[in-house]
């Protein structure tokens, strides 16, 4: 099912401060959308013909695109076509074995120095097919979890600089609270734009200014409006 | 286009499914579900009718239980009528028992009942493994319950705590399982309980006397009174 | 003197490794480089070495697994204990572990390797990974635990390889890690945007002087760390001077070329050479002149990394030919230098002039030449290597 045009535009519209090789972060409280939000913003790039790379790593791909459906946003396709390339970091906590594909791959949260390699060569895979396309890191979480947060610092520069020079729009999704103050002030000045989601609002904030608006989760995603 | 049938896991909970999902769910199949509210309001019991839900529909149930050993759960849940003797036999029903060799109290082991403690996640871990294998090889949808996160972060490093539970959500997922995982409220640092809320799929909260579904894949936020009766919990 | 199995390490370096060294392989975020640290424990094993791993990254089971996707059976020598693993990850996540060390606590680490070096005299140990150890111990205690490590390494005559992602440390710090080690590897990338290749040099030996070469290579399974040796194209209209320019550029070259009953001999085959120069090793191939050999223009343009066109200064007619050959070898996706040749023959035009003939970008050096006196050709390589690396 495609994205209506309206939704898409909404979209556009709370994104107009973003240029290429700029790093958005979503962020707040868990569970008020923000993996959803980044859902959208990857099935709406995909439809207008940029590629995405998606890396998740708080849940497996199967859970993605799962999840993705239940907004009938269809990935399988666009997998399928190499317009989406994943790099699943929780699945072989499962203790199944996993096998790569071209745009799936595998690595674990442990090994930043492994997720940074797949970075490299899914971001060079992206760039050959188009000059702009998206990134998503959802999220910091379990990262967090696995790795001393200062590292995860180290890995969240890292991928701003690839994703940047590449000239992609890149994202990084953290949950508020699950870290010390001075790593969150830390990961705020990385980012060039920032998004805070509240269960009810989402304010947006950037070096042009700070705008908000309302929102709530449909069937069809999140529907924005009242945009000030 | 092959449409997947989202399969849905009922709860056991008279009235909670109809809240659940817009028009009426029950949980989605293979989610992982966080039940926390303060001491005393209902969290075991909310697991008990959830495994026993699963028992009678012939899903298998693989329990962690961390306060509770064998004997005393059996006394719990016979208290609301429910047997869980059938389920022990006929080996749909598997216990790890994290608590009895603690207690001292002297019990055997069965391939259903695994004998391990909260001092030890990593050999909780292993029981687990040898349990979802005896599972899957019989069933290719089960139901988990782990009973209670703030046991084993009472025992443990938090944060090693929240590693071994995203092990335990991935093997759950992976093999075919849906979850229920109970903690109490404010038992853990902040930090902790923000990355607990975030990496489970939904959220429900109990009080004592309502219940709220804070997340909920596939639905809203919703409120609703409940009650502890002699059959269980029951949601207005 | 111990080999390193890493193909070119060993020669750069002398040798090999002396006995007890402390190695470093220093590595930018984004570069496969684990296999160089599991390489260089495959090749002492298999020679009768014992060794261990210590990772605080991995698995052992995820370890196991990528030994043998290149091609090496690691679990043959865990089986006869001659090597073994200090697990610091699956205790660290609740799973079991049947490693012979296993880390519970990082208060443990130090303590680990100290028992596992004695474990492997005249052996060897890799350490996966050390910038986790940084940002878990912190930079001091981390410095003084290698500096323990790397004495007890020299006493049990055991070599040491630490792993380490050059993440945003500060300076300090990694000039410390570098000076408390006997040799240091960096391993970088090319880049053009985005990765496009990756190189490793030595940044110093204790025990030789080493080049500073920059050596390419790729990571394959099955095969490990490989050379890559690049391929640049020489190409350009007929009779540019492309055949002595490749002899020129080249150490030693080879051409197939028949004298046709003409004034000038040309190409009607290829003339490839082996390049070396600072450090920078290619294979160089140019290219017939003639329209008929087209096709070979695009299967060589797509294996190169750069390309020279060299065109006649005083010959303005075949410019467009030029720029048709650079569209055809799909030379516009990749780095190129022109070389202004034959600039001693009367009527040869200036590079600025050839610039606005040909409607060339300012992204396109033009060196002027005189290739068959030499003149030019260095300049000419110093500009194509300046965009290949960058600054």
């Amino acid at each position: 099912m495609f994205m209506k045009d309206q939704e898409v535009k909404v979209l556009e519209d709370l994104l107009e401060d973003v240029a290429p090789g700029d790093l958005i972060l979503v962020h707040g409280p868990p569970k008020v959308g923000k993996s959803i939000f980044c859902y959208q913003f990857l099935y709406s790039g995909l439809e207008g013909g940029e590629p995405c790379l998606y890396i998740v790593a708080d849940y497996g791909s199967r859970q993605l695109e799962q999840r993705m459906m239940e907004f009938n946003w269809f990935l399988r396709p666009y997998i399928q076509s190499g317009d989406v390339y994943i790099i699943d970091l929780l699945t072989r906590l499962a203790g199944v074995k996993v096998e790569d594909s071209v745009t799936l791959r595998f690595s674990s949260v442990q090994n930043l120095t492994d997720l940074m390699v797949k970075v490299g060569v899914g971001t060079r895979s992206l760039f050959r097919k188009s000059s702009k396309f998206r990134s998503v890191l959802d999220s910091l979480t379990m990262m967090f979890a696995f790795n001393p947060p200062s590292l995860v610092l180290r890995l969240v520069k890292a991928y701003k600089t690839r994703i940047s020079e590449a000239r992609g729009i890149g994202v990084v999704v953290h949950t508020i609270g699950t870290v010390e103050p001075s790593i969150e002030t830390s990961l705020m000045d990385l980012a060039d734009l920032k998004l805070c989601f509240d269960g009810e609002k989402i304010q947006i904030e950037s070096s042009a200014g700070r705008r908000s608006a309302q929102y709530t989760i449909t069937d069809n995603g999140i529907e924005f409006w009242g945009i000030k | 286009m092959v449409i997947e049938l989202i399969v849905r896991i009922s709860s056991g909970i008279p009235g909670l499914d109809e809240l659940m999902g817009d028009g009426g769910g029950s949980f989605v199949d293979n989610t992982v579900t966080l039940i926390y509210g303060p001491p005393k309001v209902g969290k075991s019991i909310f697991s008990y009718q959830f495994a026993y839900e699963g028992l009678r529909n012939d899903e298998p149930c693989l329990y962690i239980s961390t306060d509770y050993g064998l004997k005393d759960m059996e006394r719990n849940i016979a208290n609301f009528g429910w047997n869980l003797d059938e389920y022990i036999d006929n080996e749909t029903f598997y216990l790890i028992d994290a608590i009895s060799t603690i207690a001292g109290v002297e019990v055997e082991s069965k391939p259903n009942y695994f004998l391990a403690s909260v001092h030890n996640p990593t050999d909780i871990m292993v029981k687990l493994g040898m349990a979802i294998r005896q599972i899957t090889s019989k069933a290719s949808r089960f139901r988990s319950v782990l009973d209670s996160l703030t046991t084993l972060m009472a025992f443990n490093d938090e944060v090693l705590i929240v590693r071994v539970f995203t092990v335990y959500i991935m093997r759950i997922k992976e093999s075919g399982g849906t979850a229920i995982v109970t903690y109490t409220e404010g038992s853990a640092s902040c930090k902790v309980e923000n990355m607990l809320k975030a990496i489970v799929d939904n959220i429900i909260h109990l009080d004592g006397e309502n219940l709220t579904i804070e997340a909920m894949i596939g639905g809203g936020k919703i409120k609703a009174h409940y009650d502890i009766t002699r059959e269980g919990i029951i949601v207005d | 003197m111990k080999r390193t199995y890493i193909p070119k390490l060993d020669d750069i370096l002398g040798g090999g490794i002396i006995d007890n060294a402390s190695v470093m392989f220093s590595a930018v975020p984004g570069v496969d480089y684990e296999a160089f640290g599991y390489q260089m424990l495959n090749g002492r094993l298999r020679d009768g070495d014992k060794g261990f791993v210590f990772t605080n990254v991995a698995e052992p089971e995820t370890i196991i697994y990528e030994f043998r996707s290149y091609g090496w059976n690691l679990e043959k020598f865990l089986e006869d204990n001659r090597a073994f693993f200090v697990d610091g990850t699956s205790p660290f996540m609740g799973l079991p572990s049947d490693a012979k060390y296993s880390i519970e606590d990082y208060s443990q680490v130090e303590e680990a390797i100290l028992e596992a070096i004695e474990d492997v005299p005249d052996g060897i140990g890799v350490i996966n990974n050390l910038s986790t150890l940084i940002d878990y111990l912190g930079e001091d205690e981390t410095i003084n635990i290698i500096k323990k490590w790397n004495l007890h390494g020299k006493k049990y005559n055991t070599s040491l390889v630490y792993l380490f992602t050059k993440w945003d440390y500060n300076f300090d710090l990694v000039q410390n890690l570098k000076k408390s080690m006997d040799c240091v590897v960096e391993i970088k990338t090319i880049e053009e945007r985005v990765i496009i290749g990756q190189g490793f040099m030595v940044a110093h030996s204790s025990w030789s002087k080493p080049s500073d070469t920059m050596v390419l290579f790729f990571v394959v399974q099955p095969g490990g760390v490989k050379v890559y040796i690049p391929k640049i194209l020489v190409t350009g209209p007929y009779n540019a001077g492309k055949s002595t320019f490749v002899k020129k550029i080249s150490k030693r070259s080879v051409s197939v070329d028949r004298k046709a009953l003409s004034a000038f001999p040309t190409t009607i085959a290829l003339d490839i050479g082996h390049l070396e120069y600072k450090g920078f090793i290619a294979d160089v191939f140019g290219t017939p002149g003639q329209e008929r050999f087209d096709l070979l223009l695009d299967v060589l343009g797509r294996e190169s990394v750069g390309a020279f066109i060299i065109v006649d200064s005083t010959a303005p007619q075949t410019f467009a030919r030029a720029k048709e050959m650079i569209r055809k070898a799909k030379a516009e996706a990749i780095p190129k230098v022109l070389v202004a040749n034959k600039q001693d023959l009367p009527g040869a035009l200036s590079p600025e002039e050839i610039r606005e003939k040909m409607k060339l970008g300012e992204d396109i050096p033009i060196i002027p030449a005189i290739v068959t006196e030499g003149k030019g050709v260095t300049d000419a390589l110093e500009a194509l290597l300046g965009l290949l690396y960058g600054d």
